[in-house]
């Protein structure tokens, strides 16, 4: 539950996203608001295609609304000129990614640095620090592979790295586990808590694995474009009947 | 077969041809699909294509025509190309009816060398002429000239040796009559001639011999042939040069003057035939002049042309016991190697062509690269392997065959345009519509290029095809990355030295062909363009391992790039690093591009600068005066010494005489005057400076300069006594000893040797001392006078004053042979310096067209790692600044190496280049940079990239992050 006497850190007003094609208009978002909190642990659940990598991309700043706002401290990130939006994705947001998106031609110490190096770090800071965090998610000993030869647990664990690497205020995660299979996901998902514990950072995620939402300290289920908070996160009180049928047969989208 | 077996076949047979026809039409609709979705690359490797292939096919097509037309009008510029003379009396009907049934002559015309009297009316037959210049009556004398019967139709033809006042007709009642001529007859008439004067004259049938005392006017036999009346047509002035007409009826520059310059013309269908029988019988033997038809001269080709007519002299010859003929060989064989030299320089253009070969694969190789996915998406829905290549192998013929179509036509079409710039005023519509009219398109030429094009291209493309296609195959074959690597070095390397070798054999052909060359003929050129073919790919292997280096220097360089581009410096060099491994070919083309820019540009300014140089030195000092009538030096040079301004003259006195079988002309000069006024170069003299070789002359009563040729052949050395014999007019022999060896003179030109671009017929000379030649020889005339000027003089305004002396001398001649072939041949094909102007232009184009090229492609990788940058907090600004950064250091360090490998190749090209270059080597050709012309293109270079490459940048930053980043897969 939203804990009022919190501070509110990023907020969505009446956040509506239309995606436009030639053959059709898409509304993915329908004018949902909701509120985090400053050390908020937020799960957002819902089916594929049901927007919810919209929303994050939107909260990173990656994507803009078509209308409504996104306040981060109270201010329309949107509004924003896009040095300023870039300063707010560098150290404001680490965003770890569903597929990754580790540049290809550099180590996974030379990715960890790459935020670091773009804050215009010192590179040989860059590097301890990038060391450092690699450690941290357990990849010590293959700072020096290409992505390609790294595994996909390997991968997120990486972009995990790179995600924490200049201490974001948000982690953003789209999908952690999407990938991985049940065990490494695990893992991955015990690493994100404990290290937003660790950093105090505030961290949203998705995902349409209805047992990770243990995990969040609130639950956040997109429907049909509008996101509501669950008023439990507990896998036990959760509305299965409405959220899995709604999984099963629905499609959110109009 | 029962009906159903029948009707099963039939329908299978008709099944199976439907298939083939569906399959066929599938592809087909395929393979344009492709093309159409395709649209920019189809394009670029279209245009690559056409633009290699027409720029090939233009060459041949343009060579092919282009000799066919330049022999057509370079004969059309020669007034005759043979003369047949007889020592035989009334023999030369048989020979005329013999030579215009050849079917090389297309025209035959006569010529008696006769006499014509002026003045002549009130004398009789015991009137005292000779001397001519002490005879009977000087108070009024009997003016006598030369008198050349010809055809009225032969002076169309003749007059391209005359310079004409009036009208250059011949018909009956008018005759043509020399200036000098026309000047003499103004002092005995006391009346200004004019064209259109009338007059009487005599026409010799005989001409006396004085030697038995035949001195009076008797001896003349003008009975018959005296003409009242006769208007003068034209005066003309004689500038024949190597001509028939000049071998014929005598050089204006020769000892003595020729004897065109004191003459007239006298139209031959006046004269009725027993006057010509007498004529002939009386000793003046006529002279046939042969015009041969150019299309059958040059049957088999340009450069046979000087062997028909020898053919023609032999075919006659052998015919005709006592007919003797001159051919205009030299000449001829001279176009034809000038010709070839054009044509050989052209050969300059080679590497341009290679880079756009090169430019063509390259930009193959990207599209095919940016269609690996396209590979795999086809290879995942369960294409084999066959039918992948099977649709590139389509979509290359449609693209081939549609290339090739264009090219042919933009061949022929460029053939006839380029020339056509430039001829004639800017353009020569007639020159176009004639390489039409003549057009002659070589289709062994059309199938080499078009297969050495299409193949690269074919081959690139499946090659990188096959290896997407066939990866697995492909590693099986080769076992390790490494071992991949060390046979693909180890083949370059083989290939290598294999070049390499190729190109030591042929330089050392071409040494051997110089060695024993004094010109750069047809065998120089021909041993030159070799080389210079083998030299190129030496020269793309070198670049190549060089980039090789360069991507070693950058892989290591990260030292360097810290300094320079400090924060910025880890994404410069990780993607630079990144670079080098996958685009070899980047720093490879480009260090091409610039070398052979540097190359082309410096040998350029070398070659312009020695042509600049040897046009001085031809010229010789401040002022060269020509004087196309022999004239008394010392009276000359006074009164050039009288003009303000001159500060020193110095005229040559000219005999001609023999060294061995070896026709010379001989110079006396004042050495040491010489020494002052002439531009002397440590080159001139061999083994010894001007100053010791001139000052040794002017202390040796007896010396001679020598030709380094004759003192070659004969093994003469300095000191050496000899005997130079057979003095026109003078002595039968001089002793005199070797002061001197030398290669060439200012105002002389080459010592030996026919250079072109001197207006001297005869190919030797030799320098004596002033004092010798007036005490021996006796003559007293001269026509080359060389003068040096006070400083601050204004050169031009002291020429001009010269110039108003007399009309017929020659005062720094913006050319001093205007007939030189060159000027002839560069209406046809542009200077050697011009086709490197453009060489370099072509390069400087497809340098730029392959940095946007390949930024494009580079970029359009990055677009989703840039993608990722920017959803990292990346800002646009800065990305954009790594990519200018990477393409400056990516330029710099081009620039820098490619610089002096250029500069290199400059200087190694010019060791067997020459020959290309120009037709003789007078004044060592020296390695001349030219900074500003090299700064101005390789700016243009470098800002046409970045001006190219900035919309690009643009556009691409326009994509958005969310857009760019779900397209990642």
């Amino acid at each position: 539950m939203n804990n009022p006497m919190a501070e509110i850190i990023i907020s969505a007003e009446n956040l509506i996203k239309t995606f436009s094609s030639r053959a059709e208009k898409l509304t993915v978002l329908r004018g949902t608001s909701f509120e985090v909190a400053k050390g908020d642990v937020i799960c957002l659940l819902g089916t594929s295609g049901s927007g919810k990598t919209t929303t994050l991309n939107i909260l990173a700043g990656l994507d803009k609304p078509t209308a409504g706002k996104i306040l981060y401290n109270k201010q329309d990130i949107h509004s924003w000129s896009l040095n300023q939006l870039s300063d707010y994705r560098l150290k404001e947001i680490g965003f770890i990614f569903q597929e990754f998106y580790l540049l290809e031609h550099l180590t996974a110490l030379e990715n960890v640095m790459v935020p670091l190096v773009l804050r215009e770090e010192n590179e040989e800071t860059a590097k301890e620090i990038a060391l450092e965090f690699l450690q941290q998610v357990g990849l010590g000993g293959k700072v020096m592979n290409l992505p390609e030869e790294l595994s996909s647990g390997e991968k997120q664990r990486v972009c995990v790295a790179r995600a924490i690497a200049n201490y974001p205020s948000i982690l953003i995660a789209d999908e952690p586990t999407g990938t991985l299979d049940a065990k490494t996901g695990d893992g991955i998902m015990d690493l994100l808590m404990n290290l937003t514990k660790k950093k105090q950072m505030t961290m949203i995620y998705t995902t349409h694995d209805p047992y990770l939402t243990r995990l969040a300290t609130r639950l956040f289920v997109i429907q049909k474009g509008i996101i509501r908070e669950n008023e439990t996160t507990n896998i036990a009180d959760i509305d299965y009947d409405n959220i899995i049928f709604e999984f099963k047969g629905g499609s959110d989208m109009v | 077969m029962t009906d159903i077996e029948e009707f099963s076949a039939s329908e299978k047979k008709k099944s199976v041809v439907r298939n083939v026809l569906y399959t066929i039409s599938f592809n087909l609709s395929l393979i344009l699909r492709n093309i159409r979705n395709r649209k920019r690359s189809t394009i670029i490797i279209i245009l690559g294509l056409i633009f290699s292939l027409s720029i090939l096919f233009t060459s041949s097509i343009w060579t092919e025509t282009s000799q066919k037309i330049i022999a057509d009008d370079y004969i059309e510029t020669l007034d005759y190309e043979m003369y047949i003379s007889t020592f035989r009396m009334n023999a030369m009907s048989p020979v005329y009816t013999f030579a215009l049934e050849d079917s090389v002559v297309d025209q035959v015309d006569w010529i008696y060398p006769s006499i014509a009297l002026f003045n002549f009316e009130d004398k009789g037959p015991n009137y005292r002429w000779y001397p001519e210049e002490m005879q009977e009556n000087m108070s009024n004398p009997v003016s006598l000239s030369f008198s050349f019967v010809v055809s009225s139709r032969s002076i169309d033809r003749i007059k391209k040796n005359l310079e004409i006042e009036g009208n250059a007709s011949l018909n009956s009642g008018e005759i043509m009559m020399s200036y000098t001529q026309a000047k003499q007859l103004e002092v005995i008439y006391n009346e200004t001639i004019t064209p259109g004067y009338k007059l009487n004259l005599a026409v010799t049938r005989r001409i006396p011999n004085t030697d038995i005392g035949e001195h009076t006017m008797q001896y003349y036999d003008i009975g018959e042939t005296t003409f009242a009346n006769y208007t003068i047509a034209g005066i003309y002035k004689y500038v024949g040069y190597n001509s028939v007409i000049d071998r014929l009826i005598g050089g204006s520059t020769a000892s003595g003057g020729g004897i065109a310059l004191d003459s007239i013309f006298f139209p031959m269908e006046d004269m009725n035939e027993v006057d010509l029988f007498i004529m002939d019988a009386n000793g003046i033997l006529p002279r046939l002049l042969i015009k041969t038809n150019a299309q059958q001269l040059r049957v088999n080709g340009i450069e046979n042309m000087p062997d028909n007519l020898l053919a023609l002299k032999e075919r006659i010859e052998i015919r005709f016991y006592h007919a003797y003929c001159y051919i205009l060989d030299q000449e001829i064989q001279t176009m034809t190697d000038e010709y070839r030299r054009a044509f050989g320089s052209l050969a300059l253009f080679v590497p341009t062509l290679v880079s756009a070969v090169f430019l063509t694969v390259l930009s193959t190789q990207m599209t095919v690269k940016r269609r690996r996915e396209e590979i795999a998406f086809l290879r995942s829905r369960g294409a084999v392997s066959s039918q992948i290549i099977g649709m590139f192998f389509g979509e290359f013929l449609l693209i081939s065959v549609f290339s090739l179509v264009i090219s042919i036509g933009l061949g022929i079409l460029l053939a006839a345009l380029i020339p056509s710039f430039g001829h004639e005023g800017f353009f020569s519509t007639s020159l176009f519509y004639r390489y039409f009219q003549y057009l002659e398109i070589s289709p062994y030429d059309i199938e080499i290029y078009s297969v050495i094009v299409l193949g690269i291209y074919l081959g690139m493309t499946l090659i990188n095809v096959i290896t997407y296609v066939r990866r697995d195959v492909q590693e099986s074959l080769l076992v390790t990355r490494r071992g991949q690597q060390l046979l693909s070095m180890g083949i370059k390397i083989a290939a290598f030295a294999l070049t390499i070798a190729g190109f030591i054999f042929l330089y050392l052909d071409y040494r051997s062909i110089a060695a024993i060359s004094y010109t750069f003929g047809f065998n120089m050129i021909s041993a030159s363009t070799k080389t210079l073919f083998i030299f190129i790919v030496v020269l793309f292997f070198i670049c190549y391992f060089v980039s090789m280096g360069i991507n070693y220097l950058l892989r290591n360089a990260d030292k360097i790039f810290g300094s320079i581009f400090k924060k910025s410096k880890f994404f410069i060099s990780k993607n630079i690093k990144r670079y080098t491994k996958n685009f070899t070919e980047l720093t490879f083309f480009m260090i091409i591009i610039i070398c052979l820019l540097t190359g082309f540009l410096t040998i350029r300014s070398t070659a312009l600068n020695n042509i600049s140089l040897e046009e001085n030195y031809r010229r010789g000092a401040d002022i060269r005066i020509q004087t196309l009538v022999p004239v008394n030096v010392t009276d000359f040079e006074m009164t050039i010494s009288n003009i303000s301004g001159i500060k020193n003259v110095t005229g040559f006195y000219t005999a001609r005489a023999s060294i061995g079988l070896q026709e010379v002309e001989i110079f006396g000069v004042n050495p040491l005057e010489y020494l002052n006024i002439g531009r002397w170069t440590s080159f001139s003299f061999v083994d010894m400076d001007p100053q010791e070789a001139l000052t040794s002359l002017s202390a040796n009563e007896s010396g001679v300069i020598l030709s380094d040729y004759v003192a070659d052949r004969l093994g003469f050395t300095v000191g050496r006594e000899m005997y130079v014999t057979d003095f026109r007019g003078g002595p039968f022999h001089i002793k005199l000893n070797v002061s001197a060896i030398v290669s060439s003179a200012p105002g002389l030109g080459v010592a030996h040797g026919h250079d072109p671009k001197m207006n001297r017929g005869t190919s030797e000379w030799a320098i004596i001392t002033r004092d010798l030649f007036i005490d021996r020889i006796g003559e007293q005339n001269g026509t080359l006078f060389l003068a040096s000027v006070d400083q601050n003089a204004n050169i031009e305004e002291i020429a001009e004053q010269i110039r108003s002396i007399n009309p017929l001398i020659i005062v720094n001649p913006e050319q001093i042979n205007p007939d030189y072939i060159g000027y002839f041949i560069v209406e046809y094909i542009p200077h050697v310096t011009i086709t490197l102007l453009i060489g370099s232009i072509f390069l400087n184009i497809i340098g730029v067209i392959y940095i946007i090229m390949s930024t494009d492609f580079i970029l359009e990788q990055r677009r989703r790692e840039n993608a990722v940058l920017l959803a990292l907090g990346g800002k646009q600004t800065k990305i954009q600044k790594f990519l200018i950064n990477e393409l400056i250091v990516f330029l710099f360090t081009t620039i820098i190496f490619g610089i002096p490998l250029g500069i290199i190749t400059a200087l190694f090209a010019l060791l067997f280049t020459k020959p290309l270059l120009i037709s003789r080597e007078i004044l060592p050709m020296i390695l001349h940079v030219d900074p500003v012309a090299l700064l101005i293109v390789l700016f243009t270079l470098i800002i046409a990239a970045i001006i190219g490459i900035i919309p690009i940048m643009r556009k691409q930053m326009k994509y958005e992050i969310v857009h760019e980043l779900r397209a990642i897969v």
